[in-house]
This record gives structure tokens, sequence and C-alpha cells, in this order.
């Protein structure tokens, strides 16, 4: 069959195309790659973080007649120098806030922990006015929050301490008992050894831990859900590159001249145009298949149901080539093809929230998605990829074939005007 | 002097070129405002309600310890409860209407007093406000487990470990306790800028977006740099120049100093539009900006010889500089703070020019340092500019003279 000819004919000589074949494959999978490569610990739980660099300033110390055999500031300094953190916590002891602050200033550390005197004193006489400074480099966030965590939540221990006695002291008066002082340290022993093994388990033992945390993804990790939204908006980004790149042989024929030649056999010109559409629809689905594919056995994407994402492949080849007859129907020369593929491509993928699948943004942006064909492509995605079952992708599918079949008439009737 | 007339006629070859011009100004404008858009947050600024919806789902209504539970969660500043059923908390959380779905499960309250007890947070631990969630409710489940152990040992204290009443009691209080209780007080969190803030931009979120689009597409300029010499080639323009008596080295800087001028001019224009249209203050180190600048324009523009020398037509120009930007970029942390990536990674960024690059732009926009912070990013990125140049010579001994 003639139509078949010319497909093959166009993607053998896609095929041939360096930088065709750079863009659809080499690219998507490169980028992947090195997200991949920045956060592939995630995936075996193997949090290989850059090391959090802590700096320390203790100048807590205690009274006389302090009820407390070590200050807190101490036990605060202890913690970031425990062998337990090691693996994750770089710290150091700096003797004052200016030496501190010269080593944030000078990258030496990311975080400086100001331990004020006299901070057991005030915390233990509920006195809130000499607070512990953490003090941060301003380009960093998830090192301070850390910090900020471990320090609090040794408060809350202190805290927790001191509600204990309070409330026992209170329940033993209220019942017409007196404190025994030989058994409530024993008693406050125990609250502490149980607030230890409460922490403890939320890192080290989290699903026993009293507040389990579940992702609701079908199946594989969270990590895996990250990389299947990147890899998603790749395939979606280069696979309308690739429509649109592909239907430059249009104008690149034009403009050698072998196009008018092809309109002079007998072959009638809408089976040469078919044709041809045909090549580049069987050049986005191919691609699709060859990324999905790598992007499971590389990267561990699960893709989801059968059915749903030989869909969302279809609805995504069906607006890629309608849009890239589009395109290339509103161009003359392949020449300003370039800015405006390359450009409006660009434009529209990020206004349909291709560069922003993992960050959550205003409502109003996610309404534009609505209204581009990369916006329907990526709801079908991320419906599949979270385990939605046929029946979800109808409408998305439905959409696109709509969107799809619409560009491509208004282009199919700009080019029979042009080469009439 | 013939180098410069090598240059002026490069740069005025360039200029004609629309298209190039859009790719160099126009798109990483577009880009910068559409990511200090994203940066800035997902909260729509007219919304009244800027809490985190929770979905909460209670399958034991009538416990003690699940009401003070909802009694805690409730008089948060943070999340708002949404009450869900079991049957439509999953689909509400694929909706996107509740960020998460706290599930109570039944005989909770009667578990906990027993140990162990398990409430489950169903969310996506990937994104801000799941990881949020799980910390906030990490510290209130901390909270309200630790007034179940005091109740417990309270009654323990006074004899009456099996009394539910005393027990209950206990808790109460232990729980009026913990929201009297203010930890975060104890604890002040400032950012260690060099300076305190002299301009009146305050927080902005383009003192982030902008430096890491302006290396970001710098390096995209890498094309328009290729295409220099690979036009030349393809004109046979630089097969006659090196038979004129201009030595290699004056082609090559004539070619160098073009590629670099445009560089440089796409940063200035850059640097104008984040200072004028942005607020972010670049001219409060005028010179450490301008130090940094000319390394980065440097390191480009011997990136771009490189490029020019090997390329063997436009595609593939297009291509290794596609390739280039999404290599260091992503390294170079304009795509991603590194300190969330993974530790191989982020040894191996460190040693990219352009992470240099942003740590010299950072150490100004956002750490507010003086002109000493830039010197050590501008002498590495120079040396890397130095290397490539180096073998960009090489290279085009070997294939053109």
């Amino acid at each position: 069959m003639k139509i078949l000819d010319i497909a093959f004919k166009d993607l053998l000589r896609s095929t041939r195309n360096f930088f065709l074949i750079g863009m659809t494959l080499v690219a998507p999978l490169f980028i992947t790659g090195l997200i991949y490569f920045a956060f592939g610990g995630l995936q075996s739980g193997n949090v290989s973080m850059t090391a959090i660099k802590v700096g320390v300033v203790n100048a807590d110390t205690l009274t006389a007649d302090a009820p407390l055999e070590v200050p807190i500031g101490k036990n605060i300094r202890d913690m970031f120098f425990d062998d337990s953190v090691k693996s994750w916590i770089t710290a150091s002891d700096y003797p004052d806030e200016a030496s501190a602050r010269t080593a944030l200033e000078s990258q030496e550390i990311g975080v400086a922990v100001i331990i004020p005197q006299a901070f057991t004193e005030k915390l233990l006489a509920g006195q809130t006015d000499t607070p512990i400074l953490l003090l941060q480099d301003p380009t960093l966030t998830i090192a301070p929050g850390v910090v900020r965590d471990m320090v609090t939540s040794l408060l809350d221990g202190v805290a927790g301490g001191g509600i204990a006695f309070r409330v026992i002291s209170e329940r033993l008066q209220a019942n017409g008992l007196t404190l025994d002082s030989a058994s409530l340290p024993g008693l406050l022993e125990r609250y502490s050894t149980w607030y230890a093994g409460f922490q403890r388990a939320f890192f080290y033992t989290p699903q026993n831990a009293a507040l389990v945390l579940t992702s609701p993804v079908e199946s594989g990790n969270s990590f895996q859900a990250m990389m299947g939204l990147v890899m998603a908006g790749q395939l979606i980004f280069f696979s309308f590159f690739t429509g649109a790149f592909s239907m430059m042989t249009f104008l690149q024929e034009d403009e050698e001249g072998t196009l008018a030649r092809l309109f002079t056999t007998p072959t009638r010109r809408t089976l040469i145009l078919t044709g041809k559409f045909l090549a580049v629809f069987l050049a986005v689905v191919i691609q699709g298949l060859v990324l999905l594919i790598i992007g499971h056995l590389l990267f561990g994407v699960h893709w989801g149901k059968p059915g749903s994402f030989i869909l969302s492949l279809l609805g995504q080849a069906i607006a890629a080539v309608g849009l890239s007859v589009l395109l290339i129907s509103l161009v003359k020369t392949s020449k300003q093809a370039g800015p405006v593929l390359g450009g409006g491509l660009t434009f529209l993928g990020m206004l349909s929230g291709l560069f922003t699948t993992n960050v959550k943004m205003p409502a109003a942006f996610n309404a534009i998605g609505n209204f581009t064909p990369q916006g329907w492509v990526l709801k079908a995605w991320k419906l599949t990829l979270s385990g939605a079952p046929l029946s979800q992708l109808l409408l998305p599918f439905l959409v696109l074939l709509a969107m799809g079949v619409v560009m491509f008439l208004i282009g199919a009737v700009l080019f029979r005007r042009r080469y009439a | 002097m013939r180098i410069l007339d090598v240059t002026l006629k490069d740069l005025s070859q360039i200029f004609r070129d629309k298209r190039s011009l859009f790719f160099l100004v126009a798109m990483p404008i577009v880009f910068t405002l559409f990511m200090g858009f994203a940066y800035r947050g997902g909260g729509d600024e007219g919304e009244t309600d800027m809490r985190i919806p929770l979905g909460w789902v209670n399958q034991d209504p009538d416990g003690i310890i699940t009401q003070q539970l909802y009694e805690m969660l409730s008089k948060s500043d943070s999340v708002k409860l949404v009450e869900l059923s079991p049957e439509i908390a999953n689909q509400t959380l694929q909706d996107g209407d509740v960020a998460g779905v706290l599930l109570v499960p039944s005989g909770f309250s009667e578990l906990a007093l027993e140990n162990p007890a398990q409430l489950t947070l169903t969310t996506d631990p990937a994104s801000t406000p799941g990881q949020f969630l799980n910390q906030m409710l990490r510290t209130t489940v901390t909270k309200l487990m630790s007034s179940v152990e005091i109740g417990r040992l309270s009654a323990e204290a006074v004899g009456m470990l099996d009394d539910a009443t005393e027990i209950n009691t206990a808790f109460i209080a232990a729980a009026s306790a913990w929201a009297q209780e203010d930890t975060a007080a104890r604890v002040k969190i400032e950012l260690a800028i060099g300076k305190k803030a002299e301009s009146w931009y305050g927080d902005n979120p383009y003192n982030q977006a902008s430096p890491g689009i302006l290396v970001m597409f710098v390096i995209f300029g890498l094309t328009t740099s290729g295409q220099i010499l690979l036009q030349e080639r393809k004109s046979r323009t630089l097969q006659r120049m090196i038979t004129t008596s201009m030595p290699a080295w004056q082609i090559i800087l004539g070619h160098l100093l073009a590629m670099f001028g445009v560089v440089f001019l796409q940063e200035i224009l850059l640097i104008l539009f984040g200072q004028l249209a942005l607020g972010v203050d670049y001219l409060r180190q005028l010179l450490a900006v301008l130090l940094i600048s000319v390394g980065l324009g440097l390191w480009i523009a011997a990136m771009g010889l490189l490029i020019g020398v090997l390329a063997k037509d436009d595609s593939q120009v297009t291509l290794f500089s596609l390739l280039a930007m999404f290599f260091f970029s992503a390294l170079g942390g304009t795509w991603f703070p590194l300190e969330a990536a993974g530790g191989a990674f982020a040894v191996v960024s460190r040693l990219m020019p352009s992470a240099w690059a942003m740590t010299g732009y950072q150490n100004i926009l956002i750490r507010g340092l003086g002109l000493s912070s830039a010197w050590l990013p501008a002498a590495i990125i120079l040396a890397y500019a130095l290397g490539f140049f180096l073998l960009a010579v090489w290279r085009f001994r070997k294939s053109e003279v």
C-alpha cells in the first residue's frame, strides 16, 4: 500500500536523523537519568543525602541547686555528636556565636545551634525569654528543618517529663496521698525510657510507630511515583517535540523540491499527506513505547494498568500529531520552524505543568492545563500512574481525540490550500 | 586589529538572526517569571484559609483519646480537618481535595492504653504538604501518646492502674498541660545573612529563580556560540582565513571574544531585568556580580568554541548544547537545591562550574555576602574556562590547521 510505503520511507529517514534520535530518546532519558542519579538513594530507603553540617555553641551551665545532673544544653549538644547520627550529621563545637557565624558565612556549616547561658535554669522555671537560637544558611531548607525538629523533639521530651511530674503530683494529692520521693525518680525514668523508644520507632521501625505513613500510589514506593511523574513529563514534552520535528520533513521536502515532484506522480495528494502523517504518528508511538519500556527497566517506573497506559499513549500520539500538523501548517520555512516549534512547544509545556509535575502550583495555573493538549495528556498519565482503571481514562482520551482531530483538520485544510 | 574585526563580524551575524535573539533573551525572561511564580508556593494569594486540608476518618468516635486528638487537631493553625467516611476518603485524596487522610481505627482509644496503637496517615510523602502533615502529626501524636503514658504512670503511682476513670482523669490533665506548653517558643530561627536586608524587597522568590534561570540559559547560549565556528566552516570562510597570514590563535581569539560578547550581553540583560523588574538586588555588590558573570561568560565561550570545533552540522551543535545544558544545569543546582540530592550527586555537583556560579550568585543575593565571597567561585569557573579553551585550541589545530 502506498500510504504505508510513504510512511515507512519517512520513518526510516527519521531514524537516520542523528538530531531527532538525540532529541526523541537520548534527551528525555538523559534528563530522567540525571534526576534518578540525584535522588536514586530514596528508592532503597537509603537516604544518602549530603551530610548536615551543624555547629554547636553551648553556653548552658547548671546552678548549684539545680535538680538535674547535666544541663539540658549538654544533652542537646551531645545529640548531634551521637554515634547514631554520625552518618548524616557532621557536628563541630564552636566557642561563641561570632565564630559560628563566621563558619556559616564561609559555608563550613549549614546550621549553628546557639544554646544560651542559663537555658536549663530558665526552662525549668518556665521562662521562655532565652530561647535556643538556630542560625541557618538561607539557601538551605532541609538541614535547618531537620535540626529544628531534633531540638524541639528533645525539648518536648524534657517538657513531657515536667508534665509527668506535675500530673503525678496533682493526682497523688487529689487522692489524698503523699509524694514518695523514692519512687518518683523511677517513674520519671520510665517515662524517659518510653519517650526515647517512642521517638526511635519513628526512625528505625516506622512500620511499628504510633503514626504509620502510607502512600496512595497503587504499586511501587513513593520514589518510583516521583520518577514516574518526572518521566511522564519528559515523555509528553519530547513526544510533542518528536511529532513537530518529524513534520518538518514536509518543509524540508518542499524546500528541496522533492515534495513538488511527489505531487506530480499519479499518487493522490491525500494519500501522500496521509502517509506522511502516519509516519509522524508511528514515530510518536514508537518513541513512547521505547521510553515506557526503558523507564520501567532502568528506573523502575510502574506504568499502571496495561489498558490505561495504552489509552494514554494513543491519546498522546493523536494530540501530538494534531498539534504538529497545525504548527507546521502555520510555518513557511524550516528556518522559521526552529523558534516556532521549539519556543511554542516549550511555552505550552510550561503552561501545561510539564516542568512542575512535583511542585504544587496555584489552582489558577493548574486550570490553564485544561486548555492545552499537553495538559490533558499529563492528566491521563497521572491517572495511569496512580493505577486508575480504563474507565477513568475515557474522558481524557476523548478530549485528546477531539483536540487532535480538530487541530489536524485545521492544519490539513491549511496544507491543502498551500499545496493546491 | 584583526582580532576585533573577526569579533565584530561574528557579532553582526548573530544580531541579524532574530531567532537567536529570541532564544537568548525572550525565553529566559519568560522562564524566570514562570519559575519565580512557582517558587512563590502553591497558595493562591486570594485564599483566606491557608491551612492544609487533612481528611479525618474516625472509626473510634466514642473513644476519649480519639476525641482529644480531634480537639488538638481542630485547634491547629496549620491544618484543617475534613471529616470523611472511609468509602470516599481515597477518592477525595486522589482528587486533591485533601492533602492527606488520617485514619483512626476502631478501638484505638482502648488499644492506646495497652500499647501499641497505630494511626495511619495516607499522603504523598514526596510532596511538600505530605511532608508537612507527617511532621506535624508526629508532634501531635507524640503529645497525645505522652499524655496516655503519663495517665498510666499516674494511675500506677496512686495504685489505681485498673481504674479507667483515674487513668482518663490523669490523661486529660496531661493533655491540658500539653496544650499550655509551647516548645516552639524555646527555639528561635534566624537566617545568617552577612548584612541585614538593605532593600525594601523583602523575601523575594526571584532571588532563587533569577540566577538559576540565568545560569541555565547562559549555558544554552552554547548553541549560538557553537554555530559561529560551524557557519564559518560550512561557508569555507574558515579554511580561507587559515590560508591568510593571520595566525590561528588570533582567529580563535576573535571568535572567542564574539562568543563571550554574546553571552555576557545576555547575562547583563537578564541581570538588569532581574534588578529592575523582579526586585533581585544584583547591584548591591556590582563588582562581585560582574566577576562571576565574566567568569561564567568565558567558560561558556570556551565550551562553545569546543562544540563549534567538534560539531559537523547545526543539529549536532543544538544537540550537544542541549545535552550540556541539561548536564550542567542539573548538576549545578539550577533545577533543584543540591542539598536535597543524594550524596554521590552532591559530591559530583560541587565540582561543576555551574554549581560554583550558582554559589557565587547565592552568596551575593541570598547570603548577603560581599566581594570576597565571589573570588573563589570566579577562580574555579575561570579555571574551567581555561581548560575548555585549551582543549578547543588543541582540537582546532588537529582538525583545521
